[in-house]
């Protein structure tokens, strides 16, 4: 008896089991993999040759209704542009000589123009470096003099797939180089290299890594200067969310999102996301890890960043900007030395960051585990009434 | 039987009474006559209090650097550049010579090597591993760290066994109670100081030697063994107080009792193995995850590495009192079966806390300190009323044997999880073992229920430890392991 009850529970609990998993499956199917986009790669759109200047990546998001335009360049410092239009049919015109120039604005141009909802920026302009003598990484103690990435000299635009790889070095540098690899999304989806940002189709994906470059102090750590236009809202503000489910990016359970509102309204129109982890080896592993941390955004100077960047002075002219400083290494955190490398990844999108959610792993586990138990103290219950029912006898008198 | 009831005159006389005196006569004479101050005086209250003492900290040394790991773990990672699966290796390998060593340290002492030279060769082993472990982190090999963890687990469970089997000779009836709750308690000091300790003396190493780094740790380890060889040197005075003791008082040694027959396995009815399940299950969620703990605290709820180490030796820290007045209440009410699933459930919703949500750790973890000390008191003496006198020896072996290799393959499970699928999977897979121990548990109380109506039901009216009621020799030495 007791081994066709243990056989009925066991039963009750897989079935338990096949109907989470296809209820995940089912959501999962339904919310990520319909919004899907149609991408099409373009290098340097509308130029007879490889501009000398550096490379210009286009690719073009197509949606529904929407078109998501991603422009990635490398003419001055590295700088990913965002372009949201509410038409599919928008294209990107370059004129050449105006944007080589990089004096005056309209080089690069969303046609047509008034379909533009969004458009943001991220300019990667510095790279810092600072000697942690008493190892209490406080950037301000002893800084050197910063790396200005429009001072470096960047290789061509490599395109793989969906992404491209662009790596430079300033002069300098003996050897090592700082590299940028953009990685656009037909669909949502989940990285497969750490720190696995989700991503859906509205985001691109932009790691960051410095290798084998000899630092000026044995001590050293690095922070990295980013500055982001948002138009029509910029990027003011930072939001540090805390989340229990470190499944994906291990012992990390924060998310930071640089956000850029709309007038009076809590709604979001364009993010970029990071996990606050960088990795000290390109076999990222969680005994590599290291935290970093972002200090506020804080305007700064149009004219500089345009003067720094050639796609911002080409598509916007003179923006509003704001920057903040992402610094890698805690105190008590090994020193850049120690391998000579680190990476970092931050998503660019448009609309609401992405959220991350348990997997199906976590909640069949949790599904069995606390279900099988009370299946088996409610049976076990039932069986107690019955046995007592059946053995209640009143005595007549 | 003379033997034993002169003895039981003896040791159970405490207030030097004209009896007691007149008794100690007749044996003290045989050694040279005239009374002997009480302090020296074997038979003696005060004697047997010094005793004591030393009973009490002979197992402090191995309970300290038992969890060193644990306490230092930000700086074991870091400074020997391991992930957490090679550093969960340091749990395993201890628990691995304990699966089979479990069946023979009674043995051991029994027949091999007596109680007071074995005591004396695990310490040594102690001794010996600990220093092995700390010269491993000061010269930069792990693999010597792995043997000298081994060594120390040699040492570790067996000694618990000889300290157990000390106290059983000096002390009789309900003063037996109080010994191995001391005992207990003195084992849960030694892993409390240990776990507030070993932070602070690591820093100040470091700021001696320069930087921290993997000699810093070596050193700071090679400090541990400090405690290690304060236990050796307990168990050579231990042993000299008992041969002075036996010299005096002519008795004869008592044996730790155990008989281990492994073929009586077969033979185990079903509820011994829903306890062993209950005790596996169980034990794998808490040892693993205080071994794992420091970090945890720091990464998700931003403790400093002082507050980490502090909460995660709160479950220690409320064990050391809560064992005997929960004890006494499941003495009391009886029920055990009750109890388990009780603290098994509290448990369970301690790690759905510290799983699911940011609430402060400090109240999960104080529920985990409280359900673990019940089940302690609940489960372990449940196994002297399901199987017959004769097999309580084998059946506990047994269960610490498999108790010691669920803790070793989790141990590396835990770090290797950790490693790929961060803590919150960590967590819920604690839950999972939680959820299984909770199946038997259920199990056990319908299977004790329906069988119950025909015998009689698992309601034990007894409490750890349990020599005042089972004067059986059986069970003392075996039990107190578990609380490791």
């Amino acid at each position: 008896m007791a081994a066709t009850a243990e056989k009925r529970r066991c039963g009750v609990s897989s079935f338990l089991v096949f109907l989470f998993s296809v209820f995940s499956l089912c959501h999962s199917s339904f919310s990520g993999e319909t919004f899907r986009r149609n991408l099409s790669v373009e290098l340097n759109p509308g130029s007879p040759s490889s501009p000398s200047g550096g490379d210009l990546l286009h690719v073009r998001a197509v949606g529904v209704n929407d078109t998501l335009h991603f422009l990635f360049c490398s003419q001055g410092a590295p700088t990913l542009l965002l372009v949201h239009t509410n038409s599919s049919s928008s294209t990107v015109e370059v004129n050449w000589t105006q944007f080589e120039a990089r004096n005056i604005s309209g080089g690069l141009k969303v046609e047509p123009e008034n379909t533009v909802m969004y458009s943001s920026a991220l300019v990667f302009s510095r790279l810092l470096e600072y000697d942690d003598v008493n190892d209490t990484a406080d950037p301000t103690a002893d800084p050197f003099p910063p790396y200005e990435l429009q001072d470096f000299t960047w290789s061509r635009l490599k395109l793989s797939g969906l992404s491209a790889l662009l790596c430079g070095a300033a002069e300098t540098f003996t050897n090592g180089s700082l590299c940028l690899e953009l990685s656009v999304f037909e669909s949502g989806g989940r990285d497969h290299s750490w720190p696995r940002l989700l991503h859906t189709a509205n985001s691109s994906q932009l790691r960051v890594w410095l290798d084998g470059m000899l630092p000026r102090a044995t001590r050293s750590r690095f922070l990295l200067e980013l500055r982001a236009v948002g138009d029509p809202s910029p990027l003011s503000r930072v939001e540090v969310h805390r989340s229990i489910d470190d499944e994906f990016t291990p012992s990390i359970f924060k998310v930071s999102q640089w956000v850029s509102s709309a007038n009076g309204s809590s709604d979001v129109s364009g993010y970029l996301q990071w996990k606050p982890v960088a990795y000290r080896q390109a076999d990222a592993a969680l005994e590599f890890a290291t935290p970093c941390r972002h200090s506020d955004p804080r305007p700064q100077s149009p004219e500089e960043t345009a003067a720094a960047s050639g796609l911002i002075r080409g598509f916007y002219g003179a923006p509003q900007t704001f920057g903040l400083n992402v610094s890698f290494g805690l105190a008590g955190e090994p020193f850049y030395n120690s391998t000579k490398f680190f990476s970092w990844t931050v998503l660019l999108g448009a609309g609401s960051p992405p959220v991350d959610s348990f997997s199906p792993l976590v909640l069949a586990m949790m599904a069995v585990g606390l279900g099988t138990p009370t299946v088996l103290l409610l049976m076990g219950g039932v069986c107690v009434c019955i046995r007592k029912r059946a053995t209640d006898y009143e005595p007549i008198n | 039987m003379a033997d034993y009831e002169e003895r039981q005159s003896l040791l159970g006389d405490d207030d030097g009474g004209d009896s007691g005196s007149s008794a100690g006569g007749r044996a003290a004479a045989g050694a040279g006559g005239g009374p002997m101050p009480a302090i020296c005086d074997p038979k003696h209250l005060l004697h047997r209090v010094v005793v004591l003492v030393f009973m009490c900290f002979l197992g402090f040394g191995s309970y300290f650097c038992y969890d060193n790991p644990a306490a230092l773990q930000s700086e074991v990672l870091q400074d020997l550049n391991l992930n957490t699966s090679k550093f969960m290796q340091l749990y395993a390998w201890y628990s691995w010579p304990n699966v089979v060593l479990c069946f023979f340290g009674g043995f051991l002492l029994d027949r091999v090597f007596g109680i007071r030279l074995g005591t004396i060769i695990f310490s040594l082993f102690v001794c010996l591993g600990q220093v092995i472990f700390a010269t491993g982190a000061l010269v930069n090999r792990f693999w010597l760290m792995e043997a000298g963890r081994f060594i120390f687990g040699i040492g570790g469970e067996s000694l618990a066994v000889a300290q157990n089997t000390y106290a059983v000779n000096w002390f009789k009836g309900k003063e037996l109670n109080l010994v191995f709750g001391l005992q207990l308690s003195m084992a849960r000091l030694g892993s409390t100081v240990n776990m507030n300790i070993m932070g602070w003396v690591y820093s100040k190493i470091a700021d001696l030697v320069g930087s921290p780094g993997h000699t810093a740790l070596g050193a700071s380890l090679m400090l541990a063994a400090v405690t290690c060889l304060f236990s050796l040197v307990c168990a050579l005075v231990l042993g000299f107080l008992d041969r002075r003791a036996e010299r005096i008082l002519h008795t004869a040694k008592d044996k730790t009792g155990e008989v281990i027959k492994l073929t009586d396995v077969k033979d185990f009815p079903f509820h011994l193995w829903l306890i062993f399940i209950i005790c596996v299950c169980y034990y794998v969620a808490i040892f693993p995850f205080i071994g794992l703990g420091q970090v945890f605290f720091i990464e998700k709820f931003n403790f400093t590495p002082a507050e980490a180490r502090a909460v995660n030796s709160i479950v220690y820290i409320i064990s050391a009192p809560a064992s005997p007045l929960l004890g006494f209440m499941v003495d009391k009410t009886g029920r055990n079966v009750i109890w388990v699933m009780i603290s098994v459930i509290t448990t369970l919703a301690a790690h759905l806390m510290l799983a699911f949500t940011f609430w402060n750790p400090w109240i999960a973890m104080s529920l985990l300190g409280l359900s673990y000390s019940l089940l302690a008191c609940a489960l372990w003496p449940m196994v002297a009323f399901v199987v017959p006198e004769h097999q309580l020896g084998t059946a506990y072996g047994f269960m610490q044997s498999i108790q010691n290799l669920g803790l070793a393959l989790i141990a590396m499970a835990a770090g290797a999880i950790l490693d790929n699928k961060g803590y919150l999977v960590l967590e819920v897979f604690f839950c999972g073992c939680i959820c299984f121990a909770l199946i038997a548990v259920v199990m056990l109380y319908f299977v004790d229920y329906f069988r119950g109506e025909k015998t009689e039901p698992l309601n034990c009216v007894t409490s750890l430890p349990v020599p005042a009621r089972i004067h059986d020799m059986l069970i003392q030495p075996t039990i107190s392991i578990e609380l490791f």
